[in-house]
């Protein structure tokens, strides 16, 4: 997943002649916390609802008013990040920075911004849970094949899968936790167990009639 | 006497005989009925026309099972929730599915006119069903058709779910209505299909605070299912103040249903299916319309929903299962069922945990009702 598959565009922006008062104003309008500042076009600086709120409080050394530029609060030289960056690089960069966003430049253009609201939807998307489906989770043993065995399994029963992720375990094997897009997944874990996957959720057939098994 | 709803035609609604959403789990229950001493006499609905799958589902959904029930080849079936593991193809969907929604719409106009304020729809519940894509079962929601003709009429309508899953396709249709209370109990979508359901759904803009959510944690016992019923479904009528009430019976909560994790019995149903009727009168004049939903184990359906029967007739609960029945679908019900109406008690042996489930689910009805409470003032 890129950048460019999941930035906001287009870029609504302050200029360097914009009053604090008016970035204000633009910000609270449009529900936005993040604005980029440019100079005849280019990407100059990054003003934040906090900056404005900061630079015209009183615990400001030198308070700012509602008719100075936004020169004054923004930060200068933000962080940028590329469209054709993986998310998971821009995730990095942000966090690493503390940063609440990143605008998007392309040539020296800027096609957009990237948040950490943008970064949370690419998170429902990656896991799947914005699409109705049910949760499984099988540990499968560390070895090559194992995944596209049970992918296989899956498509041979024409499940669609809406999202895969893995993480290792302490006792070497990968905990793998599917979104699949069926409703009847218990039987699906029966017969992968029937085929020798260790399947963790849900739970057996046998488990559930009798459900004091073991959970 | 209450109206019950039902024709031959939905036996038609079938994926065939591997999917778990069979039409016979239905013949097995009207038998029961019927071996049980009550002739069964349903009113046949006419199928819901196109028109009035428009009135809440995309054209191009109804275009596409159109299309796939003549035999087309469409790639982006899938896309439209369509020739999936769920949702089969079959010949003559598009009516079957009609078939269903014609008949809980049919009990809504009977309610409507009032010439009756008690009705079953023995079929239908298609709560997944969603504006542009069928899901879980569920092609066309006949659900929400319902409640948009009571809205048309300028009616308010609580919807109240009590199927294991989540009833997202009625929940997301009227997300941002004023006029539709909807509430859903369910297994947690953390695990479960179709993966939402939470608390924080609280609904949009005007509506906020008219979608309510109370998702169980597996292995949830009756006692804590109505505990929490109890602490939300009367305070979330009675602020609403709704014209009528639809049921999504679902009985697939049940503790030996095959889909699901949550531990109801025969019991819990009715304590839950005379509770219904009560807050009905409260708060509705009576006015009920239940669907069935859900529910995956025939000899579990038919008990379970042969009790809501004799419960909205009020009629005696009988005891025994007649021999009769139990020979006729031997096959189908399996060694499990027992000699009577009622589960055993106890149903099944005590389940690990029970005292961290009650605790969570405590947990979760109090941070729903602080969510609630701040829009229900």
């Amino acid at each position: 997943m890129l950048v460019k598959e999941i930035m906001r565009k287009p870029v609504t922006v302050a200029s360097v002649g914009t009053t604090l008062g008016e970035a204000d104003q633009l910000l609270h309008s449009r529900g936005f916390r993040h604005l980029p500042v440019v100079d005849q076009g280019k990407l100059v600086g990054i003003l934040t609802d906090r900056d404005i709120r900061f630079a015209t409080s009183s615990l400001f050394h030198t308070p700012l008013h509602e008719g100075d530029l936004v020169t004054l609060a923004m930060s200068a030289h933000p962080l940028t990040a590329d469209p054709l960056d993986p998310v998971e690089d821009a995730a990095r960069i942000m966090r690493e920075n503390k940063i609440g966003c990143l605008p998007v430049l392309d040539g020296g253009e800027l096609v957009g911004i990237l948040t950490g609201m943008d970064l949370l939807d690419a998170l429902m998307t990656l896991t799947g849970v914005n699409q109705p489906s049910s949760r499984l989770e099988v540990t499968l043993r560390d070895q090559p094949g194992e995944l596209a065995r049970l992918t296989a399994f899956l498509g041979a029963r024409h499940i669609n899968i809406h999202s895969i992720l893995t993480y290792p375990t302490p006792d070497s094997t990968v905990r793998t936790v599917l979104r699949v897009g069926s409703n009847q997944i218990r039987h699906l874990a029966d017969d992968l167990r029937a085929a020798e996957f260790t399947v963790l959720w849900p739970l057996p057939m046998s488990s559930h009639l009798n459900p004091a098994g073991p959970r | 006497m209450p109206t019950l709803i039902h024709r031959a035609e939905y036996g038609q609604y079938d994926f065939g005989p591997e999917h778990p959403f069979a039409p016979g789990r239905l013949a097995v229950l009207l038998d029961l009925i019927r071996c049980l001493g009550h002739s069964v006499a349903p009113v046949a609905a006419p199928a819901a026309t196109r028109e009035e799958i428009l009135s809440v589902h995309d054209e191009a959904l109804v275009a596409m099972v159109e299309a796939l029930d003549h035999g087309d080849t469409r790639p982006e079936a899938e896309r439209y929730g369509l020739d999936t593991a769920d949702n089969p193809v079959f010949p003559g969907m598009d009516l079957a599915a009609r078939w269903l929604v014609g008949g809980t719409l049919h009990g809504a106009r009977l309610l409507l006119a009032g010439t009756e304020t008690r009705v079953l729809q023995l079929g239908g519940g298609l709560h997944h069903a969603q504006k542009d894509r069928a899901a879980g079962f569920c092609l066309y929601n006949d659900l929400a058709v319902a409640i948009q003709a009571f809205l048309d009429q300028g009616w308010r309508v609580a919807y109240l779910d009590i199927d294991l899953h989540h009833g997202d396709g009625v929940q997301n249709l009227f997300y941002g209505h004023d006029r539709v209370l909807t509430i859903s109990l369910h297994e947690t979508g953390h695990y479960l299909y179709p993966g939402t359901g939470h608390i924080q759904e609280l609904g949009a803009g005007p509506a906020r605070g008219l979608s309510v959510n109370v998702p169980f944690e597996p292995f949830t016992e009756g006692e804590g299912y109505l505990e929490a019923f109890e602490e939300v479904v009367p305070r979330a009528l009675e602020q609403f103040a709704p014209h009528v009430l639809v049921i999504q019976a679902g009985a697939d909560a049940h503790f030996a249903d095959p889909l699901g994790d949550l531990g109801l019995t025969t019991q819990t149903f009715q304590t839950l299916y005379r509770r219904i009727l009560e807050l009905a009168a409260e708060h509705a004049k009576g006015r009920t319309l239940f669907t069935l939903g859900g529910g995956y184990e025939p000899q579990v359906v038919a008990r379970v929903w042969a009790i809501l029967y004799f419960t909205l007739m009020e009629l005696p609960l009988p005891t025994d299962l007649p021999e009769e029945w139990l020979g006729r679908w031997q096959h189908l019900l399996g060694p499990e069922v027992g000699r009577t109406l009622h589960d055993q008690v106890p149903a099944f042996p005590e389940i690990p945990g029970r005292g961290e489930r009650t605790r969570r689910n405590r947990d979760v009805v109090a941070r729903l009702l602080d969510s609630l409470l701040r829009y229900w003032l």
